[in-house]
This record gives structure tokens, sequence and C-alpha cells, in this order.
């Protein structure tokens, strides 16, 4: 555990009745833009929550700068959450709901303030109509100011880029990185591989509630792409075609699937080029090459069996 | 800012998402029945003082728009925010549990002690049933307003379809069960109110009646009880 760390999980689990929403959960966490990625119902929003004290842990602990984060209310004036829903206290204006915020973590002037940080997401301050007005875009960027307010040094976010257009989607990224920048610990959580690249960041990889992976971006999407990858081949002879990818080696494995072929590789690139020739060579007509697994959720599953 | 500001903002967060146009309508409809009741009964030659303790204080105003008024607003001052998420925006602050608890219990009482009051009161000085009646009727519909509220608080924090479950209790419990047995009067607030707006304005005192001195203060033991266990509850509270 690093000294240094401002969050400490350790062997974390927590259940609702039967369910376990995560099971043995540790890591830590330290200045900067940490990204939490996980499909949806992975466990993400547990963790998050569990990080502001919002609900207990089953078993282990959790430390947030230096203490435990349920209980000790003082700590809540360090913190700053953008949760996932969209609810917010629909008869307000933008401006009022986040000078409030600001009132109740405690900041000087929270007025200016509320107008500051308003200004950043590009919400204009001045704006009389209530916040049930707001498209979900608004709101997501109300939250965030709401969030900030306070000038916090922990700042949680639990997929705050829903609802954003690409064009606020990069502002709001611009403005993560900025924060961790500063030298605050900023946690995002995201079930979108490409957005939590842009984050630049250390990454978790939360799945069916188990800490899946862990570290830099660009390790972790390596690993991604070097895991193995199924493939549909639809041809007019499935037979000829799979003896011949099985001469070659070129496949982990061969299966005939009626008129198609189905083949494991972990080089689908390799694969691509040696299709073509033992088509050529045996005279076979390729009609379709798809990778049946590229989507987020079987990466994900790829990474949960590789920890087993 | 200080903890007296944080309370006050927290109070203006609560207040404010109370303070639904329906409701408005809706409990302000409810309080012009004591005030027509009381306009009829000055216009009748019925004994004004036992027909309008009976029919404007003891039936309709502590057994009904007082429960209702404090229930629909006390269970929500937590209960909305239950339901739409939006408690999160309250809790995660560094603000001790029993100041929220405050705020929320003074947003509730700001809205249904004029609903339950002026209608009442209003009610019975329209009726004619003279000043002593007035005064008891304040009394005990402030000193009920208070209990209910703070009972009705933590209902709403703590379970789900608050509403039925306090109009249970009011209909059943403070409704048939509490008038009939003595044991369950103990229990019951109404009984408390309508003991204490009896022994002020000097009338006929309902069933199970309890003593001045008690008819004040277990609605209070009930009102500092239902707090502290609110307090408990949200401290202890998994927030979505």
């Amino acid at each position: 555990m690093s000294t240094a760390s401002t969050i400490d999980v350790v062997s974390v689990t927590k259940w609702f009745g039967d369910v376990v929403a995560l099971s043995d959960v540790s890591f830590s966490v330290s200045a900067g833009v940490t990204a939490l990625l996980g499909p949806n119902g992975a466990g993400k929003s547990t963790m998050l929550r569990m990080l502001c004290g919002l609900t207990a842990p089953s078993r282990g602990t959790v430390r947030v700068l230096g203490v435990a984060p349920r209980g000790d209310v003082s700590l809540y004036r360090r913190i700053g959450l953008v949760p996932q829903q969209e609810s917010l206290f629909e008869g307000m204006t933008a401006y009022d709901f986040v000078t409030v915020s600001g009132e109740l973590a405690g900041a000087a002037d929270p007025g200016p303030k509320a107008a500051k940080w308003l200004e950043t997401v590009e919400l204009d301050p001045g704006d009389r109509r209530p916040i049930s007005t707001y498209s979900k875009g608004m709101r997501q960027r109300v939250k965030v100011a709401a969030a900030l307010v306070h000038d916090p040094e922990l700042v949680v976010l639990d997929e705050p880029l829903e609802g954003l257009d690409p064009r606020q989607r990069l502002r709001m990224i611009e403005l993560f990185r900025r924060l961790g920048s500063e030298g605050r610990t900023v946690i995002v959580s995201s079930h979108v591989l490409d957005e939590v690249e842009k984050f630049g960041s250390r990454v978790l990889v939360i799945v069916q509630g188990k800490l899946a992976a862990e570290g830099d971006f660009h390790a972790i999407r390596e690993l991604m792409e070097d895991r193995p990858h199924r493939v549909r081949v639809r041809c007019d002879d499935a037979r000829s075609l799979a003896a011949g990818l099985v001469e070659t080696g070129a496949a982990l494995g061969v299966r005939v699937d009626g008129e198609d072929v189905m083949v494991d590789t972990n080089q689908v690139g390799a694969l691509r080029r040696t299709l073509a020739s033992v088509a050529r060579e045996r005279g076979t007509r390729l009609y379709e090459v798809v990778p049946l697994d590229e989507d987020l959720e079987s990466v994900f599953r790829y990474l949960v069996e590789r920890r087993r | 800012m200080g903890g007296g500001g944080r309370v006050s903002a927290a109070f203006r967060l609560l207040f404010g998402s109370l303070m639904t146009r329906g409701r408005l309508l809706v409990l302000g409809a409810l309080g012009l029945i004591p005030v027509l009741l009381g306009l009829a009964l000055r216009a009748s030659e019925l004994d004004t003082l036992e027909a309008a303790h009976q029919a404007i204080v003891q039936a309709y105003g502590l057994g009904l728009l007082v429960p209702v008024v404090s229930l629909v607003f006390a269970s929500a001052a937590f209960g909305d925010a239950v339901d739409d998420r939006t408690l999160v925006y309250l809790w995660l602050k560094p603000v001790a549990r029993w100041k929220l608890v405050a705020a929320a219990m003074g947003a509730s009482l700001i809205v249904a002690l004029p609903l339950s009051v002026v209608p009442i009161a209003l009610g019975v000085s329209l009726s004619g049933a003279g000043s002593a009646l007035v005064r008891g009727a304040v009394f005990g519909t402030v000193i009920s307003v208070v209990a209910y509220c703070a009972l009705f608080l933590g209902l709403g924090l703590r379970v789900r379809r608050s509403l039925m479950w306090g109009l249970a209790y009011v209909l059943i419990w403070e409704g048939a069960v509490a008038r009939t047995a003595r044991g369950a009067a103990q229990l019951s607030v109404n009984v408390y109110a309508r003991s204490l707006v009896s022994r002020v304005a000097d009338v006929e005192l309902p069933r199970n009646a309890s003593g001045m001195a008690a008819a004040v203060i277990v609605p209070l033991v009930f009102t500092l009880v239902a707090l502290g266990v609110t307090v408990w509850w949200l401290s202890k509270a998994d927030v979505a």
C-alpha cells in the first residue's frame, strides 16, 4: 500500500441480500485521474458509493484521505460526488442548487464560486429556468458544478459523460485532466473503452464484482488486443477451408458450423492474410469474415477468465 | 460557512421540494372545511361550543386534517429525496445528521402548522364557540402537528409507501384501536391532543383521556424519541 495514496481499498466485499456486488476487491489510488472501467452492473457504482461512505462494505476496509468514509461527516467537506442518477432538486435554478450545495459543503463565497463553476461547464449562471426544464446533458453539467463548488480534494464521478454531446465530452475530459494535474484525486467511472482512453489515465477494470485488471491504460489495451479472438468465416466450402487452416497452423482452433467456419486465434491480422491465401489455394470463395467478440463485454469476460 | 448557515441551506433545499402546487392546493382545500363548518354552526341553532368541539376540533381537525397534513409534508421531507435519489445531495455534506433532521423537521412544521392551526382556529372562532375553545384547539393542534411531524419524518426516511402506512396508523390505530383500548391510547398522539383541548377549553373529556401534564409531556417525549431514531436511521442509511 502506497503511503501517498488517497484511497486504499483492502479486500472489500459487498453483498445485497444474496447478490454479491463486489468480491474481495483491493486497490490504491493516488492523486491524478483514475478511470473505473467495467460493463453496466459490474459493481462500479457500488464501489464509488463505498468510497463516499454512502454504503458500508460488508467485509474489508475502505480508507479515503486517511479516514474511514462512513461515519466521519467532516470528511465530506473534502469529497465531491457526481452521482449517476439524473434527478436533482427540480424546482430550483442551476445557480441556486449549486450555491446551496456549496453552502452545505461549507464553501466560502458559495455564490461567486457557483457562478464560476457553472461557467466552467458552459452553463449560464443567470439562467432563471428551473432544473426540471434541463436536458440530460445540462443536468450532468449542473451535477459536475455542484460537485466542484467547494473545491474538494477527491472528486468521484459516476458515468459523468452520459448524455453529453461529443464537444461537451471533450471539454469535460479536459476538465477532469486539469483537476487531476492540479493534484486532486479524480475517479471517473465509465463503461466505454474509448472514453477511458481519452482520460489518459490509470485504469481499474471491474467485471462481475471483481477487479479484473489495473494499471496504465495502454498496458490494459494491449492485454485486451492480445487475447484470443473468435472469427466466423462464411464461404462456399467450409470443410475445405477448415482443413486448409488446420494445415497452416494459423489458428488455435477450427470448427465447422453448417456453412461457417469458426476460427479461434490470438492474431486476427495474421489470420486474415492466411485466410486469403488458403482460400485462393483451395479455390474457395470467401463471403464474410466477422470477428464475433469485439464487443466490450467479451473483452471484460476475457479479463475475468484470465485472472482465475 | 458556519453550522447555522448549513442548517439554513438544508432547510431551504427541503422546504422548496415540499412546496409543490398539488400538495398546497389539496391540503389548502381540506383546510376550507373547518371554516365552512364554523360558518354553518354559527347559522345553526345547535349548542355551538359542544358542536364546534366535537365536529371541528375532535372529529375533523384532530381526527383527520392535522394527521393528514403532517403526514403528507413530514413523510415527504426525506421520503421524496429517498424516492428520487436526491438524498445524496444532503447526506454527503459535512453537516451533523441531527442538523439535517432538524432542518427537515423545521421545513415540515413551517408548512404543516399554518395549514392545520389556521383553519381549525378560524373555524372554531367563526362558529362563535368562544375563545377558550379557540385556545384549546390551537394548543392541541400545535402539539399534535409537532408530534406527528416527528413520527412521520422517520417513517418517510425509512419506509417505502410511507403515506399508506401513515394513513393506516392514523385511521386504524388512532381512529379505532386507541379510542377503545386504554393501553393503546397511551401510544396515540390523537388521544393526548384531544385531552389537551378538552382540559384547556373545559369541555367534555374524550374517552381514555389523559391528565393535563401527560397531554403535554407525552407527545413531546414521542417527538424527541422519534427525532432521535430518525437521526440514527439517517446516520446508518444506505444512500443510493
